[in-house]
């Protein structure tokens, strides 16, 4: 099944998608193990493992390469990917969804916010107008070759403009021919409660530590009638951690720290598909057998 | 032996209106370099054209760009004046795109206050941003310059939106915040190109766009003016467009090259274009 098929009916599905974020194929192949059925590639996450911050640095060609990356470290699972603000205006956006198709990324999200726009979570963003942002979903929608693609509409309305204007702009994405729904920082628990309530379609939520929005129960976000859950930073605040722990500890006790993965060099490898490749190694140096008569 | 940006500085310095030729990809740079050119101007309509097929709207990335900067820088030895359009974004994207081209070989970077993504200058319907926006970058772009040789050139498109006076007005501004060469794009006349010779400080570049709005003056006149340099920069890729057209038409109706063999570059030609005896003699070396 093509991923993107696989992705709509994981989102048509009444038990909520849980989509932690990726940022490479380390993160990609560890989301796969543990058993996820969709990963999420993090724009935050992407233009940190580059050394910078969620600016809007990272071009395009950089965040497609990341994907078709993730794409193929975790081929089986279907993959959303942060689109920002399609790089650009509606032009650009049809040229970064030919991209993304081409990556094998399965859905994608894209924003009202000025390109080059700024994380969700911080201070200082600026939105294009409703008829920009409408722009950019008729032009994503219009462009996907694969109409199992989806496309996820996201707004910055809400700590820009209020919690109402965010409702009016993710309906208006959606009667445009979005797929799904993206509120991007509701701020209290009850704009949480209220966003399924109050679109007229499939919602995300968007799950972030230390951000604007208040700590939700999965169980609970399925309750309320979200279909997708994304955790963009899980992996890489929990990367910042374990370095910073493990770079300390070096420096204080002048040995190799116990790691938190306690394994050797092969079960390192044995985790990106080492056996799979030993198996590919043998298998092309002799002519096949002949066929049984 | 002198670093690119000090020889680019010192022929825009020369106010000779010395000619760049664009070049969208390594093998127009060798033919500029061949034929003696001194500097090859790096297009980006010419990478839009070329790479995408597509028009000068926006659509290559910064990386895109880069790359065929490092692909061009590897296969000459002149130094290369580099389309920059906006800066990929605002003054914190210029940041990181001067860090990127610089990198990438750039001898000089050519920036312009259009609102991103841009359009080709000689296109209706651009717009600007206000003027201390890109003031900001190009302070950032001098803040950034690793070489303080790397030519800064600051670009207007204000002409065609605000009017003539306008524009030099923003020229001076971008002066005064640290360009060492503006460009006051598509003026329409001779006389708007000696107006802006003779209000603005430092050199300046005219852009000559076969079929667009500046008229071409010839390179004796924009040398009286005072020009650093003037940009052919599509030149190379409007006479292959129009010859290959001609060959591959004429070989559909025909079914050969006959009729059109003398639009053809010879084997050996291309050969030489591309450097083959160069890397004969390494393959020699270094067996």
């Amino acid at each position: 099944m093509k991923p993107t098929t696989r992705l709509r009916q994981l989102i048509a599905d009444p038990e909520i998608l849980v989509a932690p974020g990726a940022y490479d194929g380390i993160t990609a192949r560890l989301i796969e193990q543990a058993g996820f059925a969709a990963l999420y590639m993090t724009g935050a996450g992407t233009s940190a493992s580059f050394g910078l911050p969620d600016y809007g640095l990272l071009t395009m060609t950089e965040m497609v390469g990341n994907a078709a990356r993730i794409t193929a470290a975790a081929g089986s699972l279907p993959l959303i990917a942060d689109g920002d603000t399609g790089y650009g205006t509606e032009l650009n956006v049809v040229r970064m969804v030919q991209e993304h198709e081409r990556a094998g990324t399965a859905g994608i999200h894209i924003e009202d916010q000025v390109s080059p726009k700024r994380c969700g979570h911080l201070d200082g963003k600026e939105l294009v107008s409703t008829q920009e942002f409408l722009a950019k979903i008729r032009a994503a929608v219009a462009t996907r070759r694969d109409p199992d693609f989806v496309i996820i509409a996201r707004t910055d309305a809400r700590s820009v403009a209020g919690f109402d204007e965010s409702i009016r702009r993710a309906n208006a994405a959606l009667k445009a021919g979005a797929d799904v729904a993206f509120v991007e920082s509701p701020q209290t628990l009850e704009e949480v409660r209220m966003v399924p309530q109050r679109v007229d379609g499939l919602c995300l939520l968007n799950i972030v530590w230390g951000g604007k929005t208040p700590q939700v129960d999965l169980r609970e976000a399925q309750l309320m009638g979200y279909s997708i859950a994304i955790l963009p930073g899980l992996l890489l605040k929990a990367v910042y951690g374990a370095c910073d722990a493990a770079l300390a500890e070096l420096k204080e006790t002048h040995r190799h720290p116990r790691p938190l993965f306690d394994g050797n060099v092969r079960d390192g490898f044995r985790r990106f598909g080492a056996d799979q490749w030993d198996a590919l190694r043998s298998r092309f140096r002799d002519p096949p057998a002949p066929a049984a008569e | 032996m002198a670093r690119p940006t000090s020889i680019l500085k010192a022929i825009i310095n020369r106010r000779e209106a010395t000619i760049l030729a664009g070049a969208a990809n390594g093998l127009f740079a060798r033919i500029i370099e061949d034929i003696g050119y001194e500097a090859v101007y790096v297009t980006g309509a010419g990478v839009a054209n070329m790479y995408l097929g597509a028009p000068d709207i926006g659509l290559t990335t910064l990386t895109e760009v880069a790359a065929h900067v490092a692909a061009i820088a590897d296969a000459v030895a002149l130094p290369l004046l580099v389309d920059a359009d906006t800066g990929f974004g605002n003054p914190v994207n210029m940041v990181r795109t001067v860090k990127v081209l610089e990198r990438a070989g750039a001898a000089g970077l050519q920036i312009e206050d259009q609102v991103f993504p841009k359009k080709c200058g000689h296109f209706d319907g651009k717009d600007v941003v206000p003027l201390q926006e890109m003031l900001a970058k190009i302070k950032a772009a001098v803040d950034t310059r690793r070489d303080g040789d790397l030519q800064i050139v600051a670009r207007t498109d204000a002409r065609a939106i605000l009017g003539l006076p306008a524009a030099i007005d923003r020229a001076g501004a971008m002066i005064e915040a640290g360009a060492d060469v503006t460009f006051v794009e598509a003026p329409t006349s001779a006389e708007e190109l000696a107006q802006i010779a003779r209000s603005l400080s430092v050199p300046q570049v005219a852009n000559v766009v076969f079929g667009g709005r500046t008229p071409e003056l010839g390179q004796r006149k924009f040398a009286e003016l005072g020009f650093g340099c003037v940009l052919y920069a599509n030149a190379a890729l409007q006479a292959a467009l129009k010859s290959a057209h001609d060959v591959l038409a004429a070989l559909k109706r025909e079914g050969s090259l006959a009729s059109v063999a003398d639009h053809l570059a010879g084997f050996d030609i291309r050969q030489q274009t591309v450097a083959k005896p160069k890397y004969d003699e390494l393959e020699r070396r270094y067996r």
